[in-house]
């Protein structure tokens, strides 16, 4: 049987070696300066290439010993999550902050196996009634309740 | 006599009446989300940390202490009664305190918990009005290169205790920084890393960050799992431990929280390494050592009276230092940045209120523990019945209320639903994200004190060797990273740790 070559190690490396990518492109055009007179370059292309080179040196470990297995991953509760996040964002301006609640407690809820819809539905008001009494009438926070059209 | 009077400035701020409420609730917060498995402080203190805004700051950081230190009570409760860890650091509360309760001495364990965590988090707050005013006057004394220095030693202190893959937590440490970047430069206005948008002016919101990690990520991977029930103990008997019990473990909570006072001071320390390392000494030293593992009483006063004090002597190099020491003691920082104060020695003098409020409020709190950790243990064992599937759309919720009522921004949102993807994936790739927390507050700071020492130096980097304490601090990094390094250490580091 051959090692696995393309796992843990591996992945976190291609991640990292993507971030560092992306910083050292968008980067690229900001002033380095010198050591003595620092420009907003050169620290964060410092730290690029330090990640790059880290990221490099666990892909290249993952090649030569082999690599650990990344777990099963089950995608479906984590886009639903966050579609939520997402459809909360992108409704809270405009339907406010009831309706933009449940419709996120639904997804969220839809997220996990055992979700009931009646229980979800009475969590979803009892929800938006905690946090209208606490965060609109308590803490007085700057938040949209209804819509607004 | 500086003792007296720091502590009747304390006092007085930490009683005055709606402090004394806010350290009550949030000892009450903490014991809740330390009981409830799948919710710990750090996503506890995030999700707070926006409403804290409304706060002054003195309530704000009395209320988000108290968070802290009581979950490390409730999360006991827990392990000794279900099994379950309610917290990282119950995690070795559960081998001995469990099996307490199997045989029917779950109150005596309990009893204990509360007790050893009682005292320890009176001497560590006694240690840390000791510690704290001769801290903050050497820290007064350093220059950019010193804390320059002190930062990088810091991290690698942090990586070197976090679990899992040296070089893989350096890697998120630099993430953490770039991360840290991320927005408007103070020095030339240039707006950095913002890929156009707007929202990002001024960088990447911590609230977003830590709710996305601690929050959303969390919550993803637990959905991957099954939900856990344990089998619950509901017989708990006599919660005063005897005379006899208490006796057999006086050397035990003394040896927990010495070690667990040392080991809440360090970078990366806190609560959780505290507790590991004073039950594994605790079965080195203490005679007869054939309990335990089978319910002996000190596996469980060790551990719990070391958690205790780890988290709270934590507070040291965050409030004299400006230092965070894991993620919670990060969102301290940043709760106080958004407040206006920058996090330093000179927090102590210029806000003396401020400073010993919180000192003396975790005195207070840790009072209150004890009271609502001893009769109330029965309410808290029936929430545990609450199951996952009614919390976590809750935190969801929150979560996005919290990010959005930070600065009304829709941009937040959008970047912290990013950064929850970004968090699973670290998750399932052993990538642990402490590191990169504490790198992404320390970001800019470290950046600024780099510059300094630099423009002072004119450009030779050898300074940051030349100054004498910058040096100190840059060996004793170097020192950490070799003997990590070293195949023989990691295999002990790697067992200490899993353990």
């Amino acid at each position: 049987m051959s090692k696995l070559h393309t796992g843990k190690d591996f992945w976190s490396g291609v991640m990292f070696l993507g971030f560092a990518a992306v910083a050292i492109y968008v980067a690229r055009g900001y002033s380095m300066g010198t050591p003595g007179r620092m420009g907003p370059g050169y620290f964060p292309i410092l730290l690029a290439i330090v990640l790059g080179l880290l990221g490099l040196i666990l892909v290249a470990r993952a090649m030569l010993t082999g690599d650990a297995a990344v777990s099963r991953i089950k995608i479906v509760p984590l886009l639903l999550v966050i579609a939520g996040v997402v459809l909360f964002g992108y409704t809270i301006q405009w339907l406010g902050l009831v309706i933009s609640l449940m419709l996120t407690v639904a997804l969220a809820a839809a997220a996990g196996r055992e979700s009931r819809p009646l229980e979800v539905a009475v969590m979803a008001v009892a929800l938006a009634a905690f946090s209208v009494t606490v965060f609109h009438y308590l803490l007085l926070l700057p938040l949209p309740i209804w819509p607004n059209f | 006599m500086d003792f007296l009077s720091h502590l009747t400035t304390g006092f007085s701020v930490a009683a005055a009446g709606l402090n004394i409420l806010y350290c009550f609730i949030g000892v009450l917060l903490g014991t809740l989300v330390g009981v409830l498995p799948g919710i710990g402080p750090v996503t506890t203190v995030a999700m707070l940390l926006p409403f804290s805004f409304t706060l002054p700051p003195e309530s704000a950081l009395i209320l988000l202490a108290g968070i802290y230190y009581g979950a490390q009570y409730g999360g006991s409760t827990t392990a000794i009664l279900v099994n379950i860890p309610g917290e990282a650091s119950s995690v070795v509360t559960t081998l001995d305190g469990h099996k307490m309760a199997l045989a029917g001495r779950a109150g005596p364990a309990l009893g204990i918990a509360a007790l050893g965590s009682f005292f320890a988090g009176c001497v560590a707050t006694a240690l840390i009005v000791i510690a704290a005013p001769p801290l903050a006057a050497i820290a007064l004394q350093f220059g950019p290169a010193e804390y320059f220095s002190l930062m990088v030693c810091g991290l690698v202190a942090a990586v070197v205790l976090a679990t899992g893959s040296v070089i893989k937590a350096i890697a998120m440490v630099v993430l953490g920084l770039l991360f840290g970047l991320v927005g408007t430069d103070i020095n030339s206005g240039v707006r950095r890393f913002d890929f156009g948008i707007t929202g990002l002016a001024d960088g990447i919101e911590f609230v977003a960050l830590s709710m996305a990690i601690y929050g959303l990520a969390e919550i993803a991977v637990n959905l991957e799992r099954r939900e856990a029930s344990g089998q619950v103990t509901t017989a708990i008997g006599r919660v005063w431990p005897s005379w006899q019990d208490i006796k057999h473990c006086i050397p035990a909570v003394l040896r927990g929280t010495g070690l667990g006072s040392l080991l809440g001071v360090l970078p990366g320390g806190g609560a959780l390494l505290a507790a590991f390392a004073a039950y594994t000494l605790e079965k080195k030293v203490a005679k007869p050592p054939r309990h335990f593992g089978n319910g002996d009483i000190r596996g469980v006063a060790a551990p719990e009276s070391a958690n205790n004090a780890g988290a709270q002597t934590s507070f040291i190099p965050m409030l004299t230092l400006g230092i965070p020491s894991n993620p919670t003691m990060a969102m301290m920082i940043g709760a106080m940045m958004i407040h206006g104060i920058s996090p330093g020695p000179r927090v102590m003098t210029d806000r003396p209120g401020l400073f010993w409020g919180i000192i003396v409020s975790m005195w207070i709190g840790n009072l209150m523990l004890v009271v609502l950790n001893l009769p109330l243990v029965g309410i808290w064992v029936k929430l545990l019945r609450l199951p996952y599937r009614f919390l976590f759309p809750s935190i969801v919720v929150f979560c996005c209320i919290g990010t959005y009522s930070v600065n009304s921004s829709i941009t937040d949102i959008y970047v912290m639903a990013f950064l929850a993807l970004f968090g699973y994936c670290c998750i399932k790739l052993d990538c642990e994200p402490a590191p990169l927390i504490l790198g992404f507050v320390l970001g800019p700071l470290m950046e600024e004190n780099l510059r300094r020492a630099l423009l002072i130096s004119r450009g030779d980097a050898m300074v940051l060797l030349q100054e004498p304490i910058s040096l100190a601090f840059l060996l004793v990094s170097a020192g950490l990273l070799l003997i990590v390094a070293m195949p023989t250490i990691r295999r002990k580091r790697d067992e200490a740790l899993q353990e």
